[in-house]
């Protein structure tokens, strides 16, 4: 039994110019046309002339269309047909960009999708139904995926992706869908240069009359093999919506950037800032649409030196949201900024699923991911990355052996055995725990010693003592250490420890018992 | 701690004595017992005291406490306190001044009282004296009473426990003292 299939077109215009309008999209309601500055050489015979720089245009929106503007003019007589028309210049990253988040947003709705070209995609929407509904509601789902991404897509849903193309280029409405089996019917009227077929081969059919894909549909097929060959016979095939390449399905590589080319030279770290906001929304917008987070960000920003700045900012929790992003980024900027005036920015997140962020319904209230990534910002700025974080205990004979881990507090709630009970002890003491105050770094100390116990410590008599304990470590290395402990109270009642180093003789004040 | 003399949330506790009088066992207290209702707290460390082992000893799970080392400079202390006091989820962020309790002016110890009292978090602050003044809810002092010690002969060779008490300083309502034993 053959598979039935049902395939969507997304469908941008006019894609070069919806990249630009994707990081502006103030320019979407006017004329706009996208430049790219080419060498143009002067009339032969004049060797040695200087190549003059021509922009022509290369993409235009809609607006600048309905004005008569169209790929191929130069900048010139854009601007004589159109005096309105805002000029921006083709940067590569805004398309790549674009291209990325088109293919995310359609990978939101169906895990089959292809690849289409720059502002195409095909999505499998087979088994679609159930989860979203009927097609008309599947075209709609893709019509909001594509927006929230910053593109306005025009959706086609029909059995083949030829005929899905077709409908979507044809289209006034966002969501087109063909019934099944009518796809040759659909078809019919639309005009032969919607299959982008050779030249040779179009203007052959231009001689036969042929102008719709019906007309090229209802011609004889074993005629048009004779005369045409193998081309013709694709042809008839597109004409009749029947798809001749197979479905590659799009796996999305690791890319997870946005850019922004600048028009004048930022030296200031507020104005970087409103940018990198700008940048981080996309970026978000683009994470969140495929139910990511980011746990680390990479900026880099080019400089007008030609260098390049580059930091990476790591976060202490895995955040969608622009806010604790950018705090972020602004502080490590701040301690580190660059040596030069920045004309170009880009962002590059490290995605992560993002997990749920509250536990059970009975877990008490934790501090919010968006909260805690701020304050955590705030305090490395203070006191320093490496003085923050959650104490570990090194599995170490040292008694003062630990390490710091980045500060993530666990999302399952504390087991029942663990928690102590907030009453007094019995009064043998069973239950609570004396601390230590540790003096970091060690004091040295003079030490009145009768044989090897301590008499007096800094002047001070020593009215109780027990001890020693002995301890050593590590003796396989330069790190090698051996102590003798004693526990004394002083004359002054301090309740201290203190510590002979085996190896060098020397006392030391390691601890307060407090 | 009793049920009488714990941390209140929304207000300010502060916990005052000499040294070796039980004031940093109290505090470890407190927090082994915020973290062992699977709630997160923070701890400012002024002077960079805090033993990690001591507070494994006293059951606190370090992974919920937030440990911020402030090299003995106060004013950063202070400052880390207030930036934590106003995050909201914190169940308890305790201020360990120590020895060197540096004077606050009144009006920053309202502050500190209101933003405590939005966030509903638990602000312990432990020190030789004092700091806020009538900000503060609760205000006990510690003292030590007794040291036991222990060993197998006649010559102790460990330390065994130490008896504490508490002295109500201030309270909004009649709170007695209570006196504890401290295992080492």
């Amino acid at each position: 039994m053959d598979r039935v299939s049902r395939f969507a077109c997304v469908l941008v215009e006019h894609f070069d110019a919806a990249a630009v309008e994707r990081c502006e999209p103030a320019l979407r309601a006017q004329p706009l046309g996208v430049v790219n500055v080419r060498g143009d050489h002067p009339s032969a015979g004049r060797e040695g002339a200087p190549t003059a720089k021509i922009a022509m245009i290369v993409e235009a929106n809609a607006e600048a269309r309905a004005r008569g503007v169209r790929p191929g003019m130069t900048e010139a007589e854009a601007r004589a047909r159109c005096p309105m028309l805002v000029t921006r210049p083709l940067i590569e990253e805004y398309v790549l960009s674009a291209r990325h988040a088109l293919l995310e947003a359609a990978l939101a709705v169906s895990p089959r999708i292809e690849d289409g070209g720059a502002g195409l995609v095909y999505v499998d929407t087979v088994g679609l139904e159930r989860l979203i509904g009927d097609p008309p509601s599947i075209g709609r789902r893709l019509v909001h995926q594509a927006r929230a991404v910053g593109l306005t897509a025009r959706i086609g849903l029909a059995a083949s992706r030829t005929a899905a193309r077709v409908v979507a280029a044809r289209a006034s409405g966002p969501v087109t869908v063909v019934p099944e089996g009518r796809e040759r019917a659909g078809l019919a009227g639309a005009p032969l240069a919607t299959l982008a077929l050779s030249p040779d081969l179009a203007a052959t059919l231009a001689r036969w009359g042929v102008r719709t894909l019906g007309d090229l549909a209802a011609l004889p097929r074993a005629g048009l093999a004779t005369r045409l060959g193998p081309a013709g016979l694709r042809a008839h095939d597109l004409a009749l919506g029947l798809d001749h390449d197979p479905f590659r399905p799009w796996t999305p590589p690791p890319f997870w950037e946005e850019a922004q080319g600048l028009e004048w030279e930022i030296d200031s770290l507020g104005v970087l800032a409103g940018v990198l906001e700008t940048v981080l929304e996309r970026l978000c917008r683009r994470l969140a649409s495929a139910a990511l987070a980011a746990d680390a960000l990479e900026v880099r920003l080019g400089l007008a030196s030609g260098g390049h700045h580059a930091r990476d900012v790591s976060l202490a929790y895995p955040v969608v949201e622009v806010k604790p992003m950018l705090t972020l980024m602004v502080l490590d900027l701040e301690a580190h900024p660059p040596d030069a005036p920045v004309t170009r920015v880009a962002v590059s997140a490290h995605p992560i699923r993002a997990q749920a962020g509250q536990g059970g319904l009975w877990q008490p209230p934790a501090p919010a991911p968006r909260d805690l990534v701020s304050v955590l910002a705030r305090l490395a700025a203070l006191v320093g990355a490496d003085n923050l974080g959650s104490p570990a205990l090194v599995d170490s004979h040292r008694s003062d052996a630990f390490t710091m881990l980045a500060f993530s507090p666990p999302t399952e709630p504390a087991p029942l055995d663990h928690r102590p009970p907030w009453r007094s002890p019995r009064p043998d003491g069973g239950e609570h725990r004396l601390a230590l105050r540790r003096m970091r770094p060690a004091r040295r100390v003079d030490v009145e010693a009768a044989g090897e116990r301590p008499t007096r410590v800094d002047a001070r008599r020593v009215l109780a003592w027990a001890g020693p304990w002995r301890a050593s470590g590590d003796w396989w290395d330069v790190e090698a250490w051996a102590r003798e402990e004693w526990d004394v109270v002083l004359s002054d009642g301090a309740l201290c420890r203190v510590a002979r180093d085996r190896l060098t003789g020397h006392w030391y004040l390691d601890a307060l018992y407090d | 701690m009793g049920e009488s003399v714990a941390p209140i949330r929304g207000e300010i506790t502060e916990i005052v004595g000499r040294p070796s009088s039980g004031r940093t066992s109290y505090l470890l207290a407190c927090l082994s017992h915020v973290v062992g209702q699977g709630e997160t707290a923070a701890l400012v460390d002024a002077e960079e005291t805090f033993d990690p082992r001591s507070a494994a000893q006293a059951g606190i799970d370090l992974r919920r406490l937030l440990w911020v080392r402030c090299g003995s400079d106060r004013g950063v202390a202070l400052r880390a306190a207030d930036m934590l006091v106003r995050c909201p989820g914190f169940a308890l962020v305790a201020l360990d001044l120590g020895e060197r309790v540096p004077r606050l002016p009144p009006t920053l110890s309202f502050r500190l009282k209101f933003a405590v009292q939005r966030t509903d978090v638990a602000l312990l602050i432990v020190g030789r004296r004092r700091l806020t003044g009538s900000s503060a809810a609760l205000a006990i002092e510690t003292l030590r009473e007794g040291i036991e010690w222990a060993g197998p002969g006649l010559v102790p060779t460990r330390l065994a426990r130490v008896r504490t008490r508490t002295r109500v300083l201030r309270s909004r309502r009649e709170e007695p003292g209570e006196s504890l034993w401290w295992t080492a």
